[in-house]
């Protein structure tokens, strides 16, 4: 294979309207070399551009991707140059299914078995009809960030916390937090939890997820600050439709962040960061 | 010549004590619109590390289902940088540690939903 | 962000630009269109592409400039739907190079240009000294000398 792979390369590398980018992607597909296997499709594209199988190998690499809607745009263009492509009308079936749209998904997938789709089609019609979904016409919104389409946002009540043991790091801040509507984090320097709970709307706890997502703020911030030449950044706060979120960096590079309801004075919620990153230095310091 | 629709903004917010430069800011790009700067203030470096960073914790809070952002403030050792949003707009303000920033950010907020 | 360098000297400045910017891909190429160093490309037969249309962009960009201003234009910016592009001109010791960078969300154009000048004062710091006058490259020579870059850059010198 690895063969196969150089052989082509050098084949386009000479000959660069080559049809071997077709074979090339496909096999940089499945070893899941999908940035490259996009470069050679895209260039492909570029000098084969009504090349069905082109554009299907597009799709398809926009499908591992997580692309979808790009996938279904691609499929959409092979049915309109070879109507009634049978892998084109799986896919598009594939992404309407992910997408939430049982009706067009059902819709593409018999187009399929009339146009004598395997035993892999009818399997999949059957099961689709046997769910008895009816999602009309429910298509997925452009998902950028858009944060009016998300849930209600959330910051956790006390009642909504469990009550871990007292040694336990989700605890490490029970006692500051105390039963007004905010939750703390201490984050190591890679964004991962080292103590403190966040609950979200379902009961779970998301803390690792909301890490992970604040923690790329401390990067951007380091960034200003040492480009403007204002020093080192001391404390962010960030303030939503629902919530004041501050956050300030921890010993051993790692980060605490403290987030309360709107209804909660800044100056409150300053108060309570400085306490956590009290108790946060002396936890890590007596941890080691 | 008419002013610009922003320089009403940046002066009220410029005259507020310690603040050192106001723009307004193309959010995803990070380039100028309108500013007020002191001398010594490079306002295009400001404008792109400002936009980056309260794009990117606007992003974040919104991917941490903590909502719309509306303000953010960075404190450093010898300034802060204020931002509010508004649209692809950003009003950013960089201050004084010592300055004022309650009443910084209330002007912010106000003026942040006044731009178009 | 693995960089490939045929002149050394550049790479410094090319990493911290790198690093700092974010971007995606980058060029630094003569004018007349030889590669110098490249990162974020898969195949040299992509990057005898992008330099030979950089080259020729900034030829015509430059002489476009000079035209309306009388001198050229300082850089240009192509927003694209998920990637933009930038290409300016730095100058050193040894003569201007011609620097081509993509990048996409994770950067912004605010912010390369602004590193980008901070990229061309380091590049300026880093460039030794010329020993010797600059080789005029005659055509004749050109494309050994593009092949042999473009080998050092991919490891098959």
């Amino acid at each position: 294979m690895a063969d196969d792979v150089r052989r082509w390369s050098d084949e386009l590398a000479r000959d660069p309207a080559s049809l071997v980018f077709l074979p090339l992607g496909e096999t940089l597909r499945r070893q899941g070399q999908l940035d490259l296997a996009l470069k050679i499709a895209m260039r492909g594209l570029e000098r084969h551009s009504h090349n069905t199988d082109a554009h299907d190998l597009l799709a398809r690499i926009a499908v591992d991707r997580g692309e979808l809607q790009r996938a279904f745009d691609e499929w959409d263009m092979v049915l309109r140059l070879t109507p009634g492509h049978l892998g084109a009308l799986k896919g598009m079936a594939f992404v309407r299914f992910q997408q939430g749209n049982a009706a067009e998904a059902e819709e593409y997938l018999r187009q399929a078995a009339e146009q004598g789709g395997d035993a892999e089609v009818v399997a999949a019609l059957t099961n689709l009809r046997s769910r008895g979904t009816r999602d009309a016409g429910r298509g997925t919104r452009d998902d950028r960030s858009d944060n009016h389409a998300r849930p209600a946002a959330h910051v956790p009540r006390p009642a909504d916390v469990p009550h871990p043991a007292a040694n336990d790091p989700r605890a490490l801040f029970a006692d500051i937090l105390g039963q007004e509507e905010q939750t703390a984090l201490l984050l190591d320097d890679q964004g991962l939890v080292l103590a403190g709970i966040y609950m979200g709307e379902d009961g779970q706890d998301v803390a690792a997820e909301v890490g992970a997502e604040l923690s790329g703020v401390t990067d951007a911030a380091r960034r200003a600050t040492k480009h403007l030449d204002i020093g080192e950044w001391r404390a962010i706060v960030l303030e939503t439709e629902v919530a004041v979120v501050t956050m300030a960096p921890s010993a051993g590079d790692g980060l605490l962040v403290v987030a309360a309801s709107k209804a909660t004075p800044l100056g409150l919620v300053r108060r309570v960061l400085d306490r956590c990153l009290d108790r946060a230095r002396q936890w890590l310091e007596g941890s080691q | 010549m008419s002013a610009s629709p922003f320089a009403t903004i940046l002066s009220t917010l410029t005259r507020q004590r310690g603040v050192r430069a106001s723009l307004v800011v193309d959010e995803s790009d990070g380039i100028v619109i309108e500013s007020n700067l002191q001398i010594g203030q490079d306002g295009d470096r400001v404008a792109a590390l400002a936009a980056s960073l309260y794009r990117k914790a606007r992003l974040s809070a919104g991917a941490a289902r903590l909502g719309t952002a509306t303000f953010m403030q960075l404190e450093a050792e010898r300034g802060r940088i204020c931002a509010a949003g508004h649209n692809d707009l950003v009003l950013v303000v960089v201050a004084d540690p010592a300055a004022n920033i309650g009443m910084i950010r209330v002007e912010m907020i106000k003026a942040a939903g006044a731009l178009p | 962000m693995t960089i490939t360098a045929v002149e050394t000297w550049v790479e410094a400045p090319l990493r911290k630009f790198v690093e700092e910017a974010r971007t995606v891909l980058g060029l630094l190429l003569h004018p007349s269109g030889q590669v110098v160093a490249q990162f974020g490309f898969a195949r040299a037969v992509d990057v005898m592409s992008a330099c030979a249309l950089a080259a020729a962009i900034h030829a015509s960009s430059g002489e476009l400039g000079k035209q309306l201003e009388g001198k050229a234009f300082r850089g240009l910016h192509h927003p694209g739907r998920d990637r933009q592009l930038y290409l300016a001109e730095a100058a050193t010791s040894r003569g201007a190079f011609i620097f081509l960078t993509v990048f996409d969300q994770e950067s912004s154009f605010g912010l390369v240009r602004m590193y980008f000048d901070t990229f061309c004062k380091d590049l300026a710091a880093a460039a030794p000294p010329m020993s010797h006058q600059p080789e005029v490259v005659l055509e004749d020579r050109f494309e050994h000398e593009l092949n042999r870059n473009l080998a050092a850059l991919f490891g098959r010198g």
